[in-house]
């Protein structure tokens, strides 16, 4: 069936464009103000995290939407904005660097915060 | 659109000319995660193949972003467009963090842990050898 296929991926692809956007705006816009900039990442992938967790969560308890909300929402919007590849490079700058406390924080934290608030947001959907 | 004796100012054009790179970078690269997704499921079945099917995706962008970050001179619209777009899209943090969370939730604290170790050592790995390759790849093209 190619019909509903490809408008699928319409929805992911009308999901990723601002995902992505709002990541570089947002990664930019703290750039210069934070001390190091891959904080500006963490922060995104926590939103993130926090986000994927309450939109899982609303679609199983009020059975909110169907798939194709998460396909624009989930794989499109979130997937994008979060970032797996700029975290993995800036964490391996960090430790060429020797900055070892940086890296900890940042490895540690991104892990621990994520996981933080994906359970918030799951805990918040269901509450 | 514009009457043609009142030019945008630049930055404005700038603006939108990055916009719309990064745009057509997270198109593709959204879509290829997507489908990557599907084709881990149709592999492994349920969650487990969601997992893996995040890994590959996640570490092929970070390879390509360690490839981009490794060329000598700096390229900020190939940055903008493959880096910043397509691998910023192509891989994920939050799915990857919802599949951990979900396996810690099933009682698999062991599941859990593997995936995150595994994927943080691969990505590592992945972008370390990325950085060579963007290395070489840049001075051979300089040589030329």
């Amino acid at each position: 069936m190619a019909a509903p296929a490809s408008n699928d991926a319409l929805f992911v692809a009308l999901g990723a464009v601002p995902g992505a956007w709002l990541r570089f705006r947002v990664v930019n816009h703290f750039e210069p103000m934070l001390p190091r900039k891959h904080w500006g990442t963490f922060g995104v992938n926590l939103i993130a995290c926090f986000a994927i967790g309450l939109l899982v969560s609303l679609q199983t308890s009020c059975g909110l939407a169907a798939d194709r909300t998460l396909l624009l929402l989930g794989t499109g919007f979130l997937g994008s904005f979060s970032t797996f590849s700029t975290w993995i490079t800036e964490l391996h700058d960090t430790i060429q660097r020797r900055q070892r406390r940086e890296a900890v924080l940042l490895c540690g934290g991104s892990v621990l915060g994520g996981l933080l608030a994906v359970a918030a947001g799951l805990a918040l959907g269901s509450s | 659109m514009a009457p043609p004796t009142t030019e945008s100012p630049p930055s404005l054009r700038r603006e939108a000319r990055d916009l719309l790179l990064v745009a057509g970078g997270a198109i593709p690269g959204a879509l290829l995660r997507w489908q990557l997704e599907d084709l881990g499921k149709g592999l492994v079945g349920g969650h487990a193949g969601l997992i893996e099917s995040d890994l590959v995706a996640n570490l092929l962008g970070t390879f390509l972003l360690g490839v981009i970050a490794g060329l000598p001179a700096p390229r900020p619209r190939l940055m903008l467009l493959a880096g910043i777009g397509f691998c910023g899209s192509l891989t994920t943090f939050s799915s990857w963090m919802l599949q951990i969370s979900l396996a810690l939730r099933r009682g698999r604290p062991d599941k859990a842990l593997a995936v995150v170790l595994i994927s943080l050592l691969a990505g590592l790995v992945a972008v370390g050898v990325g950085l060579v390759v963007g290395r070489r790849l840049g001075h051979r093209r300089l040589r030329r």
